[in-house]
């Protein structure tokens, strides 16, 4: 692929076994990642977790040391970044100081020597898609945060990449404007059916925005899975904690339940159950999960005791902070705004739905 | 509004040392110059005579000519040895870093006329340069760069090119590394990049860069002086001459405002230029 040519169609991309390392730290442990044409997969993880370094794997600023990154089934691990034929959005922009709105999103067609009436033609088509037509005289410096993101991004497609690359695209906005950006985006991702790597750390970004999401921490893929799948079903305490809330509770297996296991809480001294497709071991320590939003309140006696120690109203929901004894870390409960809140102090029983608790691989 | 106005007077306060300093040295003394070359010697009969000599003479108008050419030569030649030096010194040097700008500094450390009888011992006719050619069988006859004018060019780089190196790495620093790896994705190859960011965005540092050495080069004449061997008369060696030989101080002084006026020129020039291409 030259840089002159255009990609016809979606493709997938695939990572197979990419590592790299940065003198003695390994920043990327042997990773597989595939993201289908077409779809949109966000990397998700804290600071440090290597989806930074990844992406620049895959727009070719760094070579890997071992592994292959595949667009549509071609190796381009080689291949320099201008010759891979992709679109990028960097945290900052970084737009061409010294070009005007319209130079910049001309760029790529430019490197591309496309001619001149066509490229002005393009440029005006881009700016009118992302909603900024009659700025195209204007300087990076002379716009809104909101605006340069979406210059950014019309320089970005209007080469008609076979892959998008988002490095925190949003980092840099405000909240309300990130959340109308984040539809935007989405909907041009659609639009123009372009598969999509999402970089962030933002696991509201990553819900929103993508068809998949993979979650990294140092230098591996933890979990990959729809959005759903992955906050219903997190495979580890990390994924558990990093997407969402959860609470955490420690317990022995005592047997099979419907659909799963009994256990005993680990101090509370309660039967409980939870879902899994696994045949149970009794006598086997773990780990599980429960959503904040899957945990009801009862009255005393029914369920796992409990007391609660605070009642907050955040508008759309409340949260209940409670107190189960022999656990160290307190309970978060999300209900519904309007129901009524127990009181501080009020002892309760706390129970939830046998497939809204998943056992997590972290050893107790 | 007027409760702001105490606040004002106190920057003015700060800076009044410095004025007065720059007053009492630097602007009495320009107006001394200014009225010796319009009321002593010659021109006491005639206020302008030694401006109307410098400026309608040949041999005066060829020496202005030879200080300008000169200088740009310099500012070219320090422009095209410093850029590359700054690139590397600001994406390159890593832990070097500190080293190489010791290196680069280096020769501002020593005083000038050390530095050029330097430069006289390296390539006197029968000095280190031309005797290891010989030795080494490179060349037949010693070579005589002394009395050439190269000399003056390497004395002259040698020392100002840290001012075009800094200027520009000061610029360089604060370009966004990502913005050339923008243009990579957007198809630019390493050398496109360069040329179509990094390069227009440090057009800035080139430009502080070029007045420095400019300016500089144009008031030299210690270098011009000693390695020259009298074939590169610049205005800078002419007021010395007139001051140490023949003495004539009005003259002297017309020539240094002349040349005080021809490097202001050049210095708008140069701002005017910036100005139109809206970097400054």
């Amino acid at each position: 692929m030259r840089a002159g040519s255009e990609m016809t169609g979606p493709v997938a991309l695939t990572l197979a076994g990419i590592s790299k390392r940065f003198g003695a730290t390994l920043a990327l442990r042997p990773l597989e990642l595939e993201v289908p044409a077409g779809r949109i997969l966000a990397l998700l993880g804290p600071s440090g977790c290597g989806k930074t370094t990844t992406l620049r794997v895959i727009a070719g600023f760094e070579v890997p040391d071992s592994g292959a990154v595949l667009l549509g089934g071609r190796d381009v691990t080689e291949l320099p970044p201008n010759r891979r034929g992709l679109g990028m959005v960097f945290q900052n922009y970084s737009l061409f100081p010294h070009m005007s709105v319209a130079e910049n999103v001309a760029f790529g067609l430019r490197m591309r020597r496309l001619p001149r009436a066509e490229r002005d033609a393009r440029v005006q088509e881009m700016l009118e898609v992302v909603r900024l037509p009659g700025y195209g005289d204007r300087y990076a410096h002379q716009l809104s945060g909101g605006q340069q993101q979406r210059v950014a991004l019309a320089r970005a497609l209007i080469t008609r990449p076979a892959v998008l690359l988002l490095d925190e695209p949003l980092g840099a906005l405000d909240k309300a404007l990130r959340e109308g950006m984040q539809f935007e985006l989405r909907e041009l991702q659609r639009r123009f059916g372009i598969t999509t790597i999402l970089v962030t750390h933002d696991q509201e970004e990553a819900l929103t925005m993508s068809d998949s999401i993979a979650v990294m921490s140092a230098g591996e893929v933890v979990q990959t899975g729809t959005p759903r799948e992955v906050y219903e079903r997190p495979r580890t305490r990390f994924v558990a904690e990093f997407l969402g809330t959860a609470n955490v509770f420690a317990a022995t297996v005592t047997g099979a339940a419907p659909g799963g296991w009994a256990v005993r809480l680990d101090g509370a001294d309660a039967a409980a159950a939870l879902a899994t497709p696994e045949p149970p071991q009794p006598g086997r320590r773990i780990l599980f999960a429960v959503r904040p939003e899957r945990l009801r309140i009862q009255p005393a006696g029914a369920g796992i005791p409990a007391t609660v120690r605070d009642a907050v109203f955040r508008g759309s929901y409340l949260v209940h902070e409670l107190a189960v004894p022999g656990l160290a870390a307190p309970v978060f409960v999300y209900g519904q705004a309007g129901a009524a809140d127990a009181p501080p102090g009020a002892a309760v029983g706390l129970a939830w739905r046998a497939e809204d608790a998943v056992p997590l691989a972290d050893p107790p | 509004m007027s409760a702001r106005r105490p606040h004002r007077a106190a920057p003015l306060l700060w800076l009044a040392p410095a004025l007065a300093f720059l007053a009492l040295f630097f602007v009495a003394p320009l107006g001394g110059n200014l009225l010796r070359s319009l009321t002593e010697g010659q021109a006491q009969d005639d206020a302008a005579f030694y401006y109307a000599k410098l400026l309608t003479d040949e041999y005066y108008l060829s020496v202005m000519w030879e200080t300008i050419r000169v200088s740009l030569i310099t500012t070219l030649i320090c422009l095209a040895v410093g850029y590359p030096v700054a690139l590397f010194l600001v994406r390159h040097a890593g832990r070097w870093h500190g080293v190489l700008l010791f290196l680069l500094v280096a020769p501002l450390l020593t005083s000038i006329i050390m530095r050029t009888f330097g430069w006289r011992v390296l390539l006197a006719r029968r000095g280190l340069l031309s005797n290891t050619l010989l030795d080494l069988g490179l060349i037949a006859r010693p070579l005589d760069l002394l009395n050439d004018p190269v000399s003056v060019f390497v004395g002259l780089v040698h020392v100002l090119v840290p001012f075009m190196v800094l200027s520009i790495a000061a610029v360089l620093q604060g370009i966004d590394r990502r913005l050339e790896e923008s243009a990579r994705v957007l198809g630019a190859s390493r050398l496109r990049a360069f040329l179509s960011v990094t390069l227009p965005l440090s057009v800035e540092g080139m430009a502080t860069g070029a007045i420095l050495v400019f300016m500089l080069t144009n008031g030299s004449f210690v270098t011009m002086l000693l390695l020259g061997g009298g074939k590169v008369v610049t205005m800078p060696l002419l007021i010395y001459q007139q001051f140490t030989m023949t003495q004539d101080l009005a003259f002297a002084s017309a020539m240094g405002n002349v040349l005080l006026l021809a490097a202001l020129a050049c210095l708008a020039l140069q701002v005017g230029m910036l100005r139109r291409r809206g970097m400054a």
